[in-house]
């Protein structure tokens, strides 16, 4: 669609707003190129829109503040552009409009969970530390492990997310008698808790292994079956119903999982600090 | 040198303007980026929450936003505008696109039929804190209802300009000038300098 130049400097107002669809913005963006007086008039509505923004501000929730600062502080800067460019005027301003979008488009959609999950996992190294004594550095070790597990499996985020912004987090891992090891970071307020593994078996087709939260009176709820993922681990599970004094346990059973063990556990680990 | 305008040393930028912070911020200094978060987050978190109305998804969205102010702090030009208005552009665009994304051609017609945004009260409700928002609102209220709303649907509402025409039931070119012209009565209602 070719639109005349007078119809395109109205544009200043729908462009400085983000209202253009993209085929009209593709165009606009190659006009204000041009149009010195449009790309003036464009900073000036900006400036007017940013204040109609500060009419809405509102703090986000406290949490979010360390996840931000921490996902900065293993974030490498762009380096500033050092090429000769022209001074001041149109050109300028729509290369850099353009490579802001460019910027925009190649952004993974849900790249802000892995900063919000690796925060949240290091507050819980942090508090097991507190809690146990355990050697900070070995803690790290094994939880920056788990960081990246948890960083390769998107598809719970939402889930896993609402587990690991909790602030009463910790965590408790051990190893199964059938080798590997099993780790819960818990959330006693939230009643739920992430389930992460390392180098458990591989299983024979038909078989899989299934989390239990056990409690008092040989009480076993089915809380998640564990599927495979990358290194000998498996995807991240989040269990609910979890209450201070249960227990997780691990059981081998048949694909699809029954509703109460039909082995012996492989692992009754404590889940309460 | 790499903006028109004098670059804050080392020293001088620290506890200035925020765009003297970013300039800190972008020779990696940490200190300095705790305090662009304590005076952006709450704009960005508020503006993108206007548009998203989804408390979680904005608070995922405003997350990559400041993310994206320490990542690309060096790429700010203080010749083409404020420090507010670069990181708010970014917030705006970035939930702007997120409900676009989101919005599937079938399901459009559904979600844009029943609850555009509410009415004027929306905006007085969000703006009696302080002299800025008061400011913001008495210029809002000097616009005619046609660019009142047309820049409320477009700005706080997210929508395109075709769309809010069809909101509105107007003529796209209509809408197109509304907005143009709404926003200029703002600029000049608010005494932005430019």
């Amino acid at each position: 669609m070719r639109l005349q130049h007078d119809d395109l400097h109205t544009l200043t107002g729908c462009y400085a707003v983000d209202a253009l669809p993209d085929d009209e913005l593709e165009e606009f963006e190659r006009h204000l190129a041009h149009c010195g007086s449009c790309a003036a008039e464009v900073r000036g509505l900006r400036e007017t829109a940013a204040r109609l923004a500060l009419a809405t501000a509102e703090s986000p929730p406290a949490p979010m503040r360390a996840r931000v600062l921490a996902a900065a502080d293993r974030t490498r800067q762009l380096p500033p552009i050092t090429e000769n460019r022209p001074a001041r005027s149109g050109p300028r301003a729509i290369r850099s409009a353009r490579s802001a979008r460019r910027a925009r488009r190649s952004y993974a959609p849900h790249s802000a969970w892995i900063p919000r999950i690796a925060v949240g996992v290091a507050a819980a190294a942090v508090a097991v530390a507190g809690v146990f004594g355990i050697n900070q550095h070995n803690t790290q070790q094994r939880l920056s492990a788990i960081e990246n597990q948890l960083t390769a499996a998107r598809a719970h985020n939402t889930q896993i997310d609402s587990v690991l912004t909790a602030n009463d987090l910790h965590l408790v891992s051990n190893k199964t008698s059938a080798g590997g090891s099993v780790s819960a970071i818990v959330s006693l307020s939230q009643a739920k808790l992430v389930v992460v593994t390392s180098g458990l078996p591989a299983l024979p087709a038909g078989k899989v292994y299934e989390l239990w939260l056990l409690g008092p009176d040989n009480l076993a709820k089915p809380s998640g079956l564990l599927t495979a993922s990358a290194h000998g681990r498996t995807v991240p599970v989040v269990a609910s119903g979890y209450v201070h004094g249960y227990s997780l346990g691990v059981t081998v059973e048949p694909a699809g999982g029954t509703l109460k063990p039909t082995t012996k556990p492989i692992l009754a680990m404590p889940l309460s600090t | 040198m790499r903006s028109p305008q004098p670059d804050p040393g080392p020293e001088e930028g620290r506890g200035q303007t925020l765009e003297g912070l970013l300039a800190q911020v972008a020779r990696g200094d940490h200190a300095a980026f705790e305090a662009v978060y304590d005076e952006l987050s709450a704009p960005v978190f508020g503006l993108i929450k206007k548009v998203l109305r989804d408390p979680a998804q904005s608070e995922e969205v405003a997350q990559e936003v400041l993310l994206e102010v320490w990542r690309t702090a060096s790429r700010f030009d203080a010749g083409k505008g404020g420090a507010m208005s670069w990181v708010l552009t970014m917030a705006h665009r970035r939930a702007v696109d997120r409900v676009r994304a989101e919005t599937s051609a079938t399901h459009r017609e559904q979600k844009f039929a029943p609850d555009p945004v509410t009415g004027p009260d929306d905006v007085a409700e969000a703006v009696e804190a302080s002299l800025e928002n008061q400011r913001v609102r008495r210029c809002l209220g000097g616009l005619t209802e046609l660019q009142r709303e047309s820049v409320r649907l477009a700005y706080y509402g997210g929508y395109t300009y075709p769309q809010v025409a069809k909101l509105l039931g107007v003529a796209l070119g209509t809408v197109k000038t509304r907005i143009r012209d709404g926003l200029i009565r703002m600029r000049d209602c608010m005494e932005v300098s430019w």
